[in-house]
């Protein structure tokens, strides 16, 4: 790591903020403080920072209308922190650009986990570069489009294969499922999430050893998806 | 409010004058003539004597009606012969054409005061009826002002009084399907209409009659019930039952109730009553719309307030909601920050910051519980409402592979098995509260069963339901409570050592039967402990087949 990274957390309580920081700095990090949505965007602008924490209940404006003009002029990662029974805030935050979200209340370990992946994520930029891929028992081959599982030829069918890829290519992010479905079958299927239940089914019967407790496609209930590379 | 003019009924101001006077009236008034015509008749022809006796005639047919102008007439005739035509003083006629002009007259006489009294009788008749649209118009404006069907039947008294002397009765459509008497209680205090004390209750046969009028709905005749005997004096009543018909629905019924003491019309209440069908049908099609506009206020407040109470209890929650979780993630993450500190605390101080992260976990859990049952009561006031779901068809495996996935380390000390047919189809569910039946389920099962046993979840498709089982190897449930397991803060064994407060199958339930399934807790004969739902399974949408 070359320079520490600087991470603005948006958030109202100062409790909150003061574990958080203290939390991040532990783990090596610069942390700037924001108390409203306003001077959250000011400090987004000047401080560039590499990744921004913002919590959806804030005192001045709607997080939505944050991540909304964040969006606008840049794509610098954002991390939601939001209560567990508001799952419409958190999908309207992922779909107006967010990257992941945290459930309150968090662990500081899982708080660090995800920052840790997603400064990791920002630098290496999105996209698949190696042209194959190791999860759990199962090689990907994306030069040959070959998906093998204890090397034996596992055969997926085009829209499974094209939600594979694009699973493994936001690996660790969460994707809500109106992103999935635009990506793979396009926008006409934006409302047939039972389309997308159903190919993903397909392939933790394909490639998870008990599809009925995934390692690695996880459900994000009431959310969308997320693929996990797994230990 | 207009002034209402009362009407004295049937009747007019020149009956007033009894029979007797207004024919002595008549008798004068051609002496009158009679003086005045001698006076002038040495400048009068008897041509013009004849004028002055025809114009009094006219003028006694207007004034006095139809007998006295008949007598005028005749003795008009009389007294221009005995007085006016040569030999004087004598009925005999020298000249035999007088007796041409005496027929010519007398027809005259009659014609004119028939005509007149007819014109008289119509002027009349228009009068009263603008009196009744007058009163009918002021009635309309006070029911249209009335706020409560109390006052629709305090002006309706009052006006069936001044109209007709008639009692009126209102029933109203009950809460379950009856008809009830609406009752005046606040009659006498109310200055604004001043009414004497109220009229008795109707007999039970009436109310019976009311009744099956009501039921058979959209009726729209009036009934009519002569000679029941009033209560008060035993006079004889007649009765008129109007159905109240709204535009949606039957209002009740209006009951008038004219006693033949008080009856003006000369051939008895009945007749009175239905000389008078018509303002009676339209005072019943005001009061049906009176009744009618005040069961939509009705409505529209009580829905308003439904509307406004469940608004500010889901503000009230989600406030609580956030201000309840903003500390409590303050407390987690700042115990766990404490047992992060370098350098480490103390082994005991690690402990207890340790601890202190799982009671404010444990908390959390808790408050989260008591908010989730909160949400699932509101909006169920009414039988047969539900909490909003956000209902989509999806693989129940999933929701179950995301409970086992939330609950991590609780089910760490247990085998976890689902047991999954392949074919299972796609079910209808809100998988954000399904997963939390499951969790709880899941929860429930590990807690109360020895570590290193199996939890294990079989689903099935039975019929065209979904039957879930989720089975444990401890104790089982009391043998006695199963049935009460669901309730409220029932726990399994009082004050446990077992953490938790008894609202987690209480979730269940009330989750399971937003969904219409049910769910029942048995203990299985080889033992341990299971719950059982039964989801609906309905028409999963079809899925295009890919193509090749």
């Amino acid at each position: 790591m070359s320079q520490a990274p600087t991470i603005l957390l948006v958030e109202d309580d100062p409790l909150i903020r003061r574990f958080v920081r203290a939390a991040l700095e532990g783990d090596g990090c610069r942390v700037a403080e924001a108390g409203t949505v306003q001077q959250g965007l000011i400090d987004a602008g000047t401080r560039k920072p590499d990744l921004i924490m913002l919590d959806l209940g804030l005192p001045d404006a709607d997080g939505l209308r944050f991540v909304r003009d964040l969006r606008t002029w840049s794509s610098m990662p954002v991390l939601v922190l939001s209560a567990r029974t508001a799952e419409e805030d958190k999908i309207d935050a992922l779909d107006a650009g967010a990257d992941d979200y945290l459930t309150k209340p968090f662990s500081v370990g899982e708080l660090l986990a995800r920052v840790r992946a997603m400064l990791r994520r920002s630098r290496q930029g999105s996209g698949i570069e190696s042209p194959d891929l190791r999860f759990g028992r199962v090689h990907v081959d994306f030069v040959r489009r070959q998906v093998q599982r204890d090397d034996t030829p596992v055969h997926l069918t085009p829209i499974e294969y094209r939600l594979l890829c694009v699973l493994l290519a936001h690996a660790g992010k969460v994707m809500t499922h109106r992103q999935l479905l635009k990506e793979v079958w396009g926008p006409a299927y934006a409302d047939s999430a039972h389309y997308l239940r159903i190919y993903v089914g397909h392939l933790r019967h394909k490639l998870e050893d008990d599809p009925a407790q995934p390692r690695h496609f996880i459900t994000e209930v009431g959310v969308g998806y997320r693929f996990i590379s797994g230990a | 409010m207009l002034p209402v003019a009362p009407e004295k009924p049937s009747s007019s101001t020149r009956l007033t004058l009894s029979c007797l006077r207004r024919h002595a009236l008549s008798a004068l008034a051609c002496g009158t003539t009679n003086l005045l015509a001698l006076l002038l008749q040495d400048w009068l022809e008897p041509a013009n004597a004849v004028m002055l006796f025809l114009l009094t005639v006219v003028v006694i047919a207007a004034k006095l009606g139809r007998g006295p102008a008949v007598m005028a007439s005749f003795l008009s005739v009389g007294l221009f012969d005995f007085f006016h035509v040569p030999p004087r003083f004598s009925f005999a006629v020298s000249d035999i054409q007088y007796v041409l002009t005496f027929a010519v007259m007398l027809t005259v006489a009659l014609t004119i005061g028939h005509l007149a009294n007819g014109m008289r009788q119509r002027a009349d008749e228009a009068q009263r009826a603008a009196r009744r649209a007058q009163a009918l118009h002021a009635l309309a404006h006070q029911l249209a002002g009335a706020l409560t069907p109390v006052q629709v039947l305090q002006h309706l008294r009052a006006f069936m009084r001044d109209q007709l002397g008639a009692d009126v009765h209102l029933w109203q459509p009950g809460q379950a399907h009856d008809l009830v008497l609406l009752q005046d209680e606040s009659g006498h205090e109310d200055a604004a209409v001043s009414s004497p004390a109220p009229p008795p209750q109707p007999s039970p046969s009436l109310t019976l009659l009311a009744r099956s009028m009501a039921q058979h709905g959209t009726h729209p005749r009036a009934h009519h019930v002569e000679g029941d005997p009033d209560l008060r004096d035993g006079t004889p009543t007649h009765h008129m039952l109007l159905p109240l018909t709204g535009s949606t629905r039957n209002r009740g019924v209006l009951m008038v109730s004219l006693s033949a003491s008080a009856a003006a019309h000369p051939q008895g209440a009945q007749a009175n009553l239905r000389h008078h069908t018509s303002m009676l049908d339209a005072v019943s099609a005001l009061t049906a719309t009176a009744l009618e506009r005040l069961h939509f206020v009705d409505v529209a407040h009580q829905t308003e307030l439904a509307v406004r109470t469940e608004r500010l209890r889901n503000t009230i929650l989600s406030a609580l909601s956030h201000d309840i979780r903003t500390p409590l993630t303050a407390l987690v993450g700042m115990a766990e920050t404490l047992s992060l500190l370098h350098p480490p605390l103390s082994p005991q101080a690690q402990d207890m910051a340790e601890a202190l992260r799982g009671q404010a976990l444990r908390l959390h859990e808790m408050v989260s519980q008591l908010l989730d049952m909160a949400r699932l009561q509101a909006g169920t006031q009414g039988p047969g409402s539900h909490p909003p779901l956000r209902l989509a068809w999806q693989p129940i495996e999933e929701v179950i592979g995301a409970s086992i996935q939330l609950l991590g380390a609780a089910l760490a000390r247990h085998r976890v098995v689902v047991d999954l047919p392949t074919d299972l189809p796609l079910v209808r569910l809100d998988a954000v509260l399904m997963e939390r039946v499951f969790g709880n389920l899941l929860d429930n099962a590990a807690k109360y069963a020895p570590p290193e046993t199996e939890v294990r979840i079989t689903l099935a498709a039975v019929g065209d339901h979904l039957q879930v089982r989720v089975h444990n190897d401890g104790s089982g449930f009391p043998a006695d409570r199963l049935q009460d397991v669901f309730a409220l803060f029932a726990r399994g064994t009082t004050e446990s050592h077992v953490p938790g407060m008894g609202l987690g199958l209480a979730i269940c339930k009330a989750i399971v039967e937003a969904h219409s399934g049910r769910i029942e807790a048995h203990n299985p004969a080889g033992g341990g402990a299971e719950v059982c739902m039964h989801l609906p399974l309905g028409t999963p949408p079809t899925i295009e087949p890919e193509q090749p």
